[in-house]
């Protein structure tokens, strides 16, 4: 079956890539390489190393990782508890994990921003039950609220995946042979998942890190992101330089985590499959 | 038993979380206030009016073909390559991995800005750029779906198939299509969602007068999202589930049989069938779509491309301009001038008339983008203010490019029921009284104005020193600033979540409309008065046409239905003489000579300037 004759196959998708990808990312490596007046220069990448871009990556790696790491939390239990329960058909599990995006993201981000505002719905809520009001809105929690509400679908659906292909006889078995539910879990189901982890924190941390509009509608403008810096640089200080030098430094850190993460996860994993 | 109940409790609150955003748009789909803040009262009538509405319409047939179209080109692409990938050797498949990822790595912003500098020199761009760009970072989901299946095949199905006489081809259609068709509608389904749901690759790869629902509401969220877009949405919703369901039914009702390994076949045969045919029915429908869309593009005669501000000209008068003239206007929006003029100057399309604010005209005709306009041509020009030649001096001398638009000024909306002591002066953002009560323009301009103003500096100085104290100043303030806004700032203050907001003076008025309690004042310091006015781009080819427009709009009637569209303080004399009493007397739409005295326009600054602002202002944004 694997024939020369079938990756021929590839090809139209092959000139696709070179055609739609990789001349328009040259496009951004040339403008990153050179300085408004068309000389050659290195400033543009090593600009991610001032003190403002340096800041804006850190705070990016780390709201990308917590919102990961939170979007875990949330979705290894559901994995457990639907593999758990009779109610097996994750064809239906998938659908409600993705129908919300057929709402337009910026409606479900500003009501979002409805929902947490000072003077919003849940204020009002908490109010009526005599509870202090919380602020949420206007900080980088709202932003990790924004990209776990976004992005927890990415992370639920791959892990369900791994987590549903456990064969229920190998569980079985190792229940026989005296193993308690927590060597159960870290020794067998969390082994045999990591997998479907690794594409799930991929799926949710690349978008995350390149993430603007986010942060824009629910960081109340106060917080700077490195996507924030680079919209900023092509569409208000037009230094199209440097905003093309700072993403494809953004784009190689990227690259680094993935292939940290990739190593556990199989590329072909992304968990769409129905 | 407690376990399950737990477990049950739990995915409840994920369902709850997911959806109650959902639930709160479909919520406002009800709402009788135009404003998403105010509630009142339960109506059905915008899901009449959306049908109505053209723009929103259009805009929802080009999301629809776009989507289905990328989608399918996608699948066809995406299937041969992933067949391909599959055959390749370990490194090349890891390479080929490695590229489809790309586009999912890529901040979206640099993608669309790449593609855009690229399709623009292949041809002009339209629907087929965006088309293209769509089809573009599809393709990878679909791979990304159908490898899956292709490894976890049975070839041997297809080899007894050609062991049993059938040609390679056939034997893929009958034996490994099917295997391969959920993951093929997985990645079809994704690749659908992800179209649809895009926003900033669509706003920099789309021709002029293509819009899609994701660009029409960015648009939109300046003068508040439309109540029928909400009706739209929630229709779009409620139709997707009920696919969902069926086609869940369907697929159920196929699982149940798994036991008869003959009938499955069968019915897996005729299931393949019915997708095919619905497959066949979505192209007819996106090509159906498309024939429209390419109709009314392909209007033989004038046409004249313009560039404005969201939401800055009733829509129903470039339809009557139509009808009056037989020129065809292709009509294009943006929220800022730096939008404006990143997609103006990279010639991706080529604008005829350009309405932008005053230091932005003034790099424009700087650049000799601008043509001259002779005023005595423009019969209706009578009408606009003599006194706006002088406030445009700092950008056009001699008057001999511009024809103001609308003008206004830049001022403090507050609610007089949470302050005490009146509000006169830009004192009021800076002295830490209304802490954590404060919005800010989220535009470098207009802040570092408010702060030098505040100082007591000119806001078109151009010393260092003077600007970097100013900096120093909104550095400290940052604190106390609720958010930093542009467009919502008014919504914010209209529904209580700050007490006052630095806004321009239209936003005022509309605010007042929902809320009576806020009231608008330009601070005696003195404040930035603008002016946006129309240019003819160095582009026109047909000036007598650009020059038709431009009388068109300082007519009487259609300069008051502008007026009234956004309620900005119109130039034009006919206009402002035929207002009711109490829009006059409002300070929002007819500034009086006093309150604009201290008030300057903006000029343009000299490259060094520019540089240390940018700095400066992004200095204080990360503070």
């Amino acid at each position: 079956m694997k024939t020369n004759k079938m990756r021929v196959l590839s090809i139209p998708y092959i000139v696709w890539i070179i055609g739609f990808t990789l001349i328009p990312l040259l496009f951004v490596v040339m403008r990153a390489v050179t300085d408004p007046k068309g000389g050659f220069t290195l400033a543009n990448l090593f600009a991610i190393f001032d003190p403002i871009h340096r800041k804006a990556l850190i705070l990016s790696l780390l709201l990308a990782f917590i919102s990961s790491v939170i979007c875990i939390i949330i979705s290894y239990p559901a994995a457990l508890i639907l593999k758990a329960s009779r109610f097996s058909n994750k064809k239906i599990m998938i659908f409600v994990l993705i129908l919300p995006m057929w709402m337009n993201f910026i409606l479900r981000m500003l009501s979002i921003q409805m929902l947490i505002s000072k003077n919003g719905l849940i204020n009002n809520l908490l109010e009526i039950f005599g509870m202090n009001k919380m602020s949420l809105i206007n900080t980088p929690y709202a932003i990790i609220l924004g990209m776990v509400y976004d992005y927890l679908p990415y992370m639920m659906l791959p892990i369900l995946n791994c987590v549903l292909a456990i064969p229920d006889d190998m569980i079985e078995a190792s229940k026989d042979l005296g193993a308690n539910r927590w060597y159960v879990l870290t020794k067998i189901m969390i082994p045999l998942s990591l997998t479907g982890i690794g594409s799930g924190v991929t799926m949710v941390f690349v978008p995350s890190m390149t993430e603007f509009v986010i942060a824009n509608l629910l960081g109340g403008g106060k917080i700077q992101l490195l996507g924030n810096i680079i919209e900023q640089e092509f569409s208000v200080s037009m230094n199209w330089n440097l905003g093309s030098g700072l993403s494809v430094m953004l784009m190689i850190f990227v690259l680094i985590t993935t292939l940290v993460f990739g190593r556990t996860a199989s590329q072909t994993d992304r968990g769409f499959v129905i | 038993m407690i376990g399950r109940s737990l477990g049950k409790i739990y995915m409840a609150l994920i369902i709850v979380f997911l959806y109650l955003p959902i639930l709160v748009l479909i919520t406002l789909s009800f709402n009788a206030s135009r404003s998403r803040v105010v509630w009142n009262g339960f109506t059905l009538k915008w899901y009449r009016e959306v049908f109505e509405n053209h723009v929103i319409m259009s805009a929802f047939g080009t999301t629809i073909a776009l989507a289905v179209l990328s989608s399918l080109i996608a699948c066809f692409i995406g299937l041969f390559a992933a067949l391909g990938i599959f055959a390749m050797k370990k490194r090349d498949y890891r390479i080929m991995l490695f590229f489809t990822n790309i586009p999912l790595l890529n901040a979206d912003i640099v993608t669309g800005i790449a593609l855009m500098l690229w399709l623009v020199r292949l041809f002009p761009l339209g629907f087929t750029s965006v088309l293209i760009s769509h089809i573009t970072f599809n393709i990878p989901y679909v791979i990304l779906c159908v490898l899956p299946k292709l490894e976890a095949a049975d070839f041997h199905q297809f080899e007894a198939a050609r062991d049993l006489g059938a040609s390679s081809f056939h034997a893929f259609i009958k034996v490994m299509l099917p295997d391969l068709l959920p993951g093929l509608l997985a990645g079809f389904f994704m690749a659908v969602t992800m179209s649809m749901d895009d926003f900033v690759i669509t706003y920099f790869t789309k021709g002029p007068g293509v819009n899609t629902l994701s660009t029409l509401i960015y648009g939109e969220i300046k003068k508040g999202i439309k109540p029928e877009m909400y009706a739209l949405s929630s229709l779009l919703f409620l139709l997707v589930l009920i696919i969902l369901i069926v086609v869940n039914i369907l697929m159920a009702d196929q699982d149940n049989k798994k036991d008869n390994m003959e009938r499955t076949q069968i019915r897996r045969r005729t299931l393949m069938k019915k997708i095919v045919l619905l497959f066949m029915m979505v192209c007819a429908l996106s090509a159906a779509l498309c024939a429209c869309a390419g109709n009314n593009a392909s209007d033989e005669g004038t046409e004249l491309t313009v560039f404005n501000y969201s939401e800055y000209l009733d829509p129903e008068m470039i339809a009557k301009f139509t009808k009056e003239t037989g020129i065809k206007i292709n009509y294009e929006e943006a929220t800022t001038p730096e939008e404006m003029y990143t997609k103006f100057s990279s010639g991706a399309i080529s604008y005829d008339l350009l309405c932008t604010s005053d230091y932005m005209l003034k790099r424009l005709i700087d650049e000799g983008r601008a043509q001259e306009i002779d005023r005595s041509a423009i019969a209706n020009y009578s009408n606009i203010d003599p006194k706006f030649s002088d406030l445009s001096k700092s950008f056009d001398p001699d008057g001999k490019y511009t024809v103001p638009y609308f003008w206004g000024t830049v001022g403090i909306l507050y609610n007089t029921k949470e302050t005490d002591g009146p509000v006169d002066s830009w004192d009021d953002l800076f002295s830490g009284k209304y802490r954590g009560n404060i919005i800010m323009q989220d535009s470098m301009r207009d802040s570092f104005m408010v702060a030098l103003k505040y100082l007591g500096y000119s806001l078109n100085t151009k010393d260092e020193a003077q600007i970097r104290e100013a900096a120093q100043l909104l550095k400290d303030q940052k604190s106390d600033v609720e958010s930093y806004l542009v467009d919502e700032a008014r919504d914010e203050v209209v529904a209580g979540n700050a007490v006052m907001a630095v806004v321009y003076s239209g936003e005022a008025y509309l605010g007042h409309e929902y809320n009576e309690d806020l009231a608008y004042v330009v601070p005696k310091e003195g404040s930035n008065l603008w002016i946006d006015s129309w240019i003819v781009t160095d582009n026109c080819k047909n000036k007598d046409a650009a020059v038709k427009f431009l009388d068109f709009l300082c007519r009487e009637d259609v300069a008051n239905a502008n007026f009234e569209y956004i309620y900005y303080s119109t130039p034009n004399t006919a206009v402002v003489q035929s207002m009711d009493e109490d829009l006059k007397n409002d300070p929002a739409i007819i500034p009086s000579d006093d309150s604009i005295k201290d008030c300057e326009v903006y000029e343009a600054f000299d490259e060094k300037t520019t540089q240390l602002y940018n700095e400066l202002w992004k200095e204080i944004k990360a503070e």
